[in-house]
């Protein structure tokens, strides 16, 4: 008991500290002087950057100083917003095993099907949390934040509709506080296979059902008959279609559509063998219970969510279109892992893209022509002509470190400088969803931010302080 | 009018192989073949025809949306079936060949390909490719890479078409590939049509060639009871449809005629290993061919005949069941003079072959390391380069030039059971349309611009392959 007691009082002191801490945040903190890439327009130079309660307050060249601020003269230093990581595994493989890579297996042998370990590949699993399966007790987060990455994404790994991706506050310890948003976006994964294309183009059309029975003139609520069609008509395709379908995906319905839950099985009261026998259920009085994976996608094609599609190369891309179409529209972000010179860079499709007005993420390297040494520089194409790219900018300290040398070789090679930053901040962010929060120096968004000495492009600019929410990143 | 003007040319032959040649004559307008052209070197002689021979298609212009038209226009136009019309046109709308003759009048807004001073040939067709966009296996259209930078390089060959995959299934008919064209940047335009060959090798098992005979029986049966049911449904209206024979998918397909036969001389023994080392296969496979000609017989029609290196010796036996043969002229091996058996390869056998009226498709050696057919398979991928050269060696060993053009293109098409599709540059056709810079078959010849599907997919000046060498 008195074991309790101790433990408790520590526990407040702790929570003394720490409003302490917030107390000392309070106090506003003022960068002069600084070169302040604001991203959300021009470079400020010698501007001022208050700093209050988490927050940035104002940004400026003519901003008055709060009084009683701490004001740190930051003259020759350059302030960025802080890194907006849109593509990262990192957390989701044990630690101590080899395996984090993002390109699982790299370049293949032609005709080989490419594996995916988070499965997903003959059945539709969007409704499937990502953080459920994330590792916590990782130094990986925090060593990324030390090199500048303010909010990560934890992206499911493989092809088809493996699941939600969540966004992380790489500073939290536990669970809840590293999860910031644990369905920020659906993750999709095109390949150039038969049973993949076939898997995309069934689960968008079952997708879009589910959509024109939402659309459907508003009936008093909660009415049973034209749902029970369009349950019928939802399911009698996919069972004869798909009966592979597993059924631990089956979620009961009642649950609110926008917010699924993942794997957990304690739900799993739709029984296995009635999933394909669906039409057979017809005098049953109860509803069909929804398919929270369908549920997920409707909700994307609505436009109620967002997805990050990796399609790897332009002729993927063709195949998307092929199994897909143009007329499935939703927001979206394209990720591709590395420049497949084999089966085309992503400007060969300059117009595809612009007809889905929709963001690429590239590598953050240079290309090559196909066959050849011939350095081309895809995102600078891109960006002529007209298509919003990011970076993805790696998902260990390490990759994170070099992402600045890799945006120079960038900039050398024909990309606006600001675009560059752009793309490792603002683009990921809106990607995200979390662009209203964070990816720009503007007044009223988090301080999350990095201040270099120097230019951070340079060889000789140095990351210097880590800012998240107002509070400076110490070293471990 | 032609056919007799050939004729008259070559009464300098002799007396058998003019027998010959009046045989293949009746066996080429027996199997619709437009025959050859006048002579080798008619152009230079006598007015040009006024219009390409070619078959009108029936009119059924529906006027939805207008159509986008191409005309490759002076060029020196090798017809494909045997024919060349010296400076004319050559009329494309949207991806189909509208008309080719002299004078044309082409429509508002055509865009024109000048093609003065330069040949105009139909794309060549490549009976045994891979590479170029395509995977190991089917189905293509899910898999195919339209940006795969070795169909530029097939492109700058002239290869607008060319089957992938496999075609045989050792003791059965069977196998899995498609036609696929280089059209460079569209998968739709890529996948012209799947599984149009299969394949048989032999030799033959008894107790396979027994159930090969049985599966044959059964869907001659089928065949004949799908025939006969409209009027006994009319009887009785109780009849039961027929239903096709299982696992005789294929042979169901070739007996109909809506796939092709391919005969290969793989199976048995060495042959198999020996190929694949480069020596070629056995240096005499008369029995195997002969054994091809009686799976032939049993299907009642042609088969083609992959790579016999001894069918130079039985032509007419090849001809009376209507097989065609597939070869590689760069094939080589040495007769054995201690061992009457085997006798060797013929340069002459294209010419041979084609005296005695059997359709030749023209293919290269098979790679030293496997690498079998045109495609990058082969020692550093060269044999995807010159697949107009290999038709060239067809004409060393004395092919007439515009049969041997034949061997890459219309004969190569019927070969791979697209016939009605490419292969020759008729109205109605696919839009695939080479421009060269000399003849199709001389050695120093470069494509300069290259159409699939009527898009212009390559462009000499503009690609980094050959631009540089200046002609």
């Amino acid at each position: 008991m008195s074991m309790r007691t101790q433990i408790l009082s520590l526990s407040t002191a702790a929570l003394l500290c720490a409003s302490v801490a917030t107390a000392q945040n309070a106090r506003p903190v003022a960068f002069t002087n600084a070169r302040i890439h604001t991203v959300s327009g021009e470079a400020i130079e010698n501007g001022t950057l208050i700093v209050r309660s988490g927050k940035i307050e104002a940004v400026g060249d003519d901003v008055t100083i709060p009084a009683g601020a701490k004001v740190i003269d930051a003259s020759g230093k350059t302030i960025m917003p802080g890194l907006v990581s849109a593509w990262s595994r990192a957390g989701l493989n044990a630690p101590r095993q080899r395996g984090n890579t993002p390109t699982r297996g790299g370049r293949r042998f032609r005709g080989q099907a490419r594996s995916s370990s988070g499965g997903g590949r003959t059945a539709n699993k969007a409704a499937t949390k990502v953080i459920d399966g994330l590792y916590i007790r990782q130094p990986v987060f925090y060593d990324l934040l030390e090199v500048g990455v303010t909010s990560l994404a934890l992206n499911p790994s493989g092809g088809g509709f493996p699941g939600l991706g969540a966004v992380l506050n790489p500073a939290g310890k536990t669970r809840s506080d590293l999860t910031q948003d644990d369905e920020a976006f659906v993750q999709i994964g095109m390949q150039r296979n038969a049973t993949a294309k076939k898997l995309l183009k069934d689960t968008f059309e079952k997708a879009k059902k589910v959509v024109e029975e939402r659309e459907k003139p508003p009936t008093p609520p909660k009415k049973e008959e034209p749902k029970k069609e369009a349950a019928k008509k939802e399911e009698a395709k996919p069972a004869e279609k798909k009966p592979a379908e597993k059924p631990e995906e089956k979620k009961p319905e009642g649950k609110e559509p926008p917010k699924p839950d993942g794997k957990k099985p304690p739900q799993k009261e739709g029984d296995p063998k009635q999933d394909p026998k669906k039409p057979a259920a017809k005098p049953a009085s109860k509803p069909k219970p929804k398919d929270p994976n369908l549920e997920v996608l409707a909700d994307l094609l609505q436009g109620k969510r967002r997805a990050i599609v990796q399609i790897d190369s332009a002729a993927d891309l063709l195949h998307w279109r092929h199994a897909v179409g143009d007329d499935v529209k939703f927001p979206r972000m394209i990720a591709v892992q590395r420049h497949d010179t084999r089966s085309g860079t992503m400007d060969m499709v300059v117009d595809h893209l612009k007809k889905w007005e929709c963001a690429v993420l590239l590598p953050a390297s240079l290309s090559t022509k196909p066959s050849s040494s011939y350095l081309i520089n895809p995102a600078k194409s891109l960006h002529d002509a007209g298509v919003e790219i990011g970076f993805a900018i790696g998902e260990s300290a390490g990759s994170v470190r070099t992402i600045f040398y890799n945006l120079m070789q960038l900039v050398r090679a024909g990309l606006p400088a600001d675009i560059a930053i752009k793309a490792v901040t603002h683009v990921p962010a809106k990607a995200l969803g979390i662009d209203k929060r964070t990816g720009t120096i503007e007044a009223g968004k988090d301080a999350d931010m990095l201040i270099f000495d120097g230019d951070p492009l340079s060889s000789t600019g140095k990351l210097e302080q880590v800012w998240l929410r107002g509070k400076r990143v110490e070293k471990k | 009018m032609s056919l007799a003007k050939t004729h008259t040319r070559t009464n300098h032959t002799t007396m058998r192989t003019s027998t010959l040649f009046v045989l293949s004559l009746a066996l080429l307008s027996a199997l619709d073949l437009p025959a050859q052209g006048r002579g080798r070197r008619g152009r230079r002689f006598g007015p040009p025809p006024q219009q390409a021979p070619a078959p009108e298609p029936p009119k059924e212009e529906k006027k939805k949306e207008p159509k986008e038209h191409l005309a490759i226009v002076g060029g020196d136009v090798y017809i494909g079936t045997g024919q060349r019309l010296t400076g004319a046109t050559v009329l494309i709308a949207d991806d189909k060949i509208e008309k080719v003759g002299h004078n044309l009048e082409l429509p508002e807004g055509t865009e024109v390909i000048d093609a003065k001073g330069k040949c105009v040939s139909p794309g060549f067709v490549i009976v045994e490719g891979s590479g170029m966009g395509t995977g190991f296996s089917g189905p293509y259209k899910d898999t195919v890479n339209p940006f795969d930078p070795s169909i530029k390089q097939g492109l700058a060959a002239g290869i607008t078409s060319f089957l992938v995959g496999s075609t045989s299934s050792r003791g059965r008919v069977g196998g899995s590939n498609a036609v696929i064209k280089t059209h460079y940047g569209d998968i739709d335009g890529m996948v012209l049509v799947e599984n149009s060959v299969y394949g048989v090798s032999v030799p033959l098992q008894i107790s396979q060639k027994q159930q090969l005979k049985d599966q044959i029986k059964q869907c001659r049966d089928y065949l004949k009871a799908v025939e006969e049911y409209p009027a006994k449904k009319a009887k009785d209206a109780k009849a039961k449809e027929p239903k096709p024979p299982k696992g005789a998918d294929a042979v169901l397909k070739v007996l109909q005629g809506k796939a092709k036969l391919w005969v290969s001389m793989g199976g048995g023994g060495m042959g198999m290993f020996r190929s694949m080392m480069g020596g070629g296969s056995s240096a005499s496979d008369l029995d195997k061919i002969r054994e091809a000609l009686d799976v032939s017989r049993m299907f009642g029609r042609g088969v083609v005949i992959q790579k016999p290196m001894s069918a130079w010796m039985i032509p007419d036996e090849i001809a009376n069941t209507g097989s065609s043969v597939i070869w590689s002229p760069r094939t080589r091996a040495a007769p054995d003079p201690k061992d009457p058996d085997h006798t060797g390869s013929n340069l002459a056998q294209a010419a041979i072959l084609d005296k005695a009226g059997v359709a030749v498709a023209v293919t290269c050696p098979s790679g030293r390391f496997g690498g079998s057919g045109v495609g990058t398979g082969g020692i550093l991928g060269q044999d995807l380069n010159t697949p107009h050269i290999d038709a060239a060696y067809a004409v060393r060993g004395g092919l007439k030039n515009r049969k041997a053009l034949r061997t890459i293109t219309l004969d190569a098409a019927k070969m791979i059971g697209v016939g009605d599709r490419i292969g020759s540059l008729e109205a109605g056709k696919d839009a695939d349309i080479l421009i060269l810079d000399g003849d199709p078959l001389h050695y120093g010849t470069f494509v300069t611009t290259a159409v699939v599907n009527g898009k212009v997919v390559y462009e000499k000046g503009k690609e980094a392959l050959f631009k540089h060498i200046e002609r």
